[in-house]
């Protein structure tokens, strides 16, 4: 018998070999995604299901195309309005920083107490996944400088603060960060100057686009264009306050009873350099169950 | 191919296109199995793709099961292709690179997992599949170069 064996893998060496190393690799993703599925069915639509989005995205792109032509010039009407009202924003950006600084000089003069914000781990980014089928960030801290699981990750760029994302997996001298535009990344929301709450998540084919759902169609008249998204706090992941992104695109599908609101993020992913880490907040320890939260300190920025 | 992972976490970023950059482990790979078999392209494939799930948050055995299919099927092509020194990399290159995205989407589905690479027909793959057919020729011109090297020093020795 054993001779038989012997002989078959001879024969067939290289097939044995590939069977051997597919099984492994089978294993192990059904292991580490811990999804087993052995249910024929479920392989068979799941299978389908791949190809049916294949072919609806491929469609729905020729058909993109093809329109966007027609909207060109719409476009370049909206162009016109849109550099006249950048102008508008670049007048209010720079009253903003300039009440910022009146802020900062007044809190220095009042010697305002900022103990109640949370600790900040400082990181670098030293990588990122090494195929573009995954979208994880690596960052230079791990669990020797504190770093833990589900930590809420910001960055600065220019004069704004802006969400990152959340720390996913965590080794002893690095951390892989998961950004918002991944589409496993879910980051309760709301509209800075409505107060509407929503659910923001990533589409992932584009890292510029963020959506948001759940938001109310009754806010459609409210919500404006530039409107900026901050994090609402709900869920306890991430503090309440931080910038998301601004609103890029309006939509009331008639199929759904909220809006789809597409959400440019603050940060630039392809300039990220150097991170930070929140951790919780020191004086703000977690609610026994069944007692009111109090209400999170607002960010520093 | 070790090097070429490293590379494409750390350096390629500077020279992605939105975000996409060029699966030089893939071209490596490609050109070791058309040369050498499917016996050495499918444990090649499998030894960086596990070396690969084990830097990143994929799932153990994702990659590995991907590049032990790829460097197997090229392997078998071994020996039967003539490779010219521009197009047949870059043919090659689109094919294997359109079939990591197949399959990297059919695995996805089958064990629910969700990223934003599987969106497979959508621009990022196409992005990836220009860019991979792009530095093919390059790249198996050196490896081209790196093997008549390798050849001379024995001529030498």
């Amino acid at each position: 018998m054993p001779g038989l064996f012997e002989g078959f893998f001879a024969r067939h060496r290289k097939g044995a070999t590939l069977a051997v190393l597919v099984l492994v690799s089978f294993v192990c993703l059904m292991i580490s995604s811990r999804t087993l599925v052995i249910r024929p069915k479920e392989i068979g639509l799941s299978a389908a299901g791949f190809f049916q989005k294949g072919f609806s995205g491929f469609f729905a792109w020729f058909g993109d195309t093809v329109g966007s032509i027609g909207q060109l010039q719409a476009a370049r009407e909206e162009l016109a309005a849109a550099r006249e009202r950048l102008q508008e924003m670049d007048q209010a950006t720079r009253e903003v920083l300039e009440l910022r600084r009146q802020n900062e000089a007044l809190r220095q003069q009042l010697d305002f107490a900022q103990t109640l914000a949370p600790e900040r781990i400082p990181a670098e980014v030293i990588a990122r996944d090494t195929d573009n089928l995954f979208s994880t960030i690596t960052i230079n801290k791990g669990s020797r400088q504190g770093v833990k699981k589900g930590m809420p990750v910001v960055a600065w760029q220019g004069d704004i603060e802006g969400l990152v994302g959340k720390v996913v997996l965590v080794g002893p001298g690095t951390s892989e960060v998961l950004p918002l535009y991944d589409p496993q990344c879910m980051v309760s929301a709301r509209v800075d100057s409505t107060r509407d709450e929503g659910l923001v998540l990533g589409e992932g084919k584009d890292r510029g686009t963020l959506v948001m759902n759940y938001v109310k169609k009754i806010a459609k008249n409210k919500i404006t264009y530039g409107d900026l998204v901050v994090t609402s706090g709900l869920g306890g992941l991430y503090p309440k306050g931080i910038n998301v992104g601004r609103i890029r695109d309006i939509t009331a599908p008639t199929y759904q009873t909220s809006l789809v609101l597409r959400v440019e993020p603050i940060i630039d992913f392809d300039r990220l350099e150097y991170l930070f880490l929140i951790g919780p907040e020191p004086d703000n320890p977690a609610p026994a169950v069944g007692q009111q939260a109090p209400p999170a300190a607002p960010v520093a920025k | 191919m070790v090097v070429c992972i490293l590379l494409q976490s750390t350096i390629l970023n500077r020279v992605a296109i939105r975000g996409v950059r060029p699966d030089l482990a893939l071209i490596v790979l490609i050109f070791v199995s058309m040369r050498r078999g499917p016996m050495v392209g499918q444990v090649s494939g499998f030894a960086t793709g596990f070396l690969e799930d084990m830097m990143n948050v994929s799932p153990l055995g994702f990659h590995s099961l991907l590049r032990t299919v790829i460097g197997y099927v090229y392997g078998l092509l071994s020996g039967n292709v003539f490779i010219d020194p521009f197009l047949m990399p870059i043919v090659l290159t689109v094919i294997a690179t359109i079939l990591k995205g197949i399959l990297a989407g059919i695995v996805s589905a089958v064990f629910g997992l969700a990223a934003s690479g599987f969106i497979t027909f959508t621009g990022r793959l196409w992005i990836e599949v220009g860019y991979n057919g792009v530095i093919a020729p390059f790249l198996f011109a050196l490896l081209n170069l790196f093997k008549m090297f390798k050849q001379a020093d024995k001529e030498g020795a």
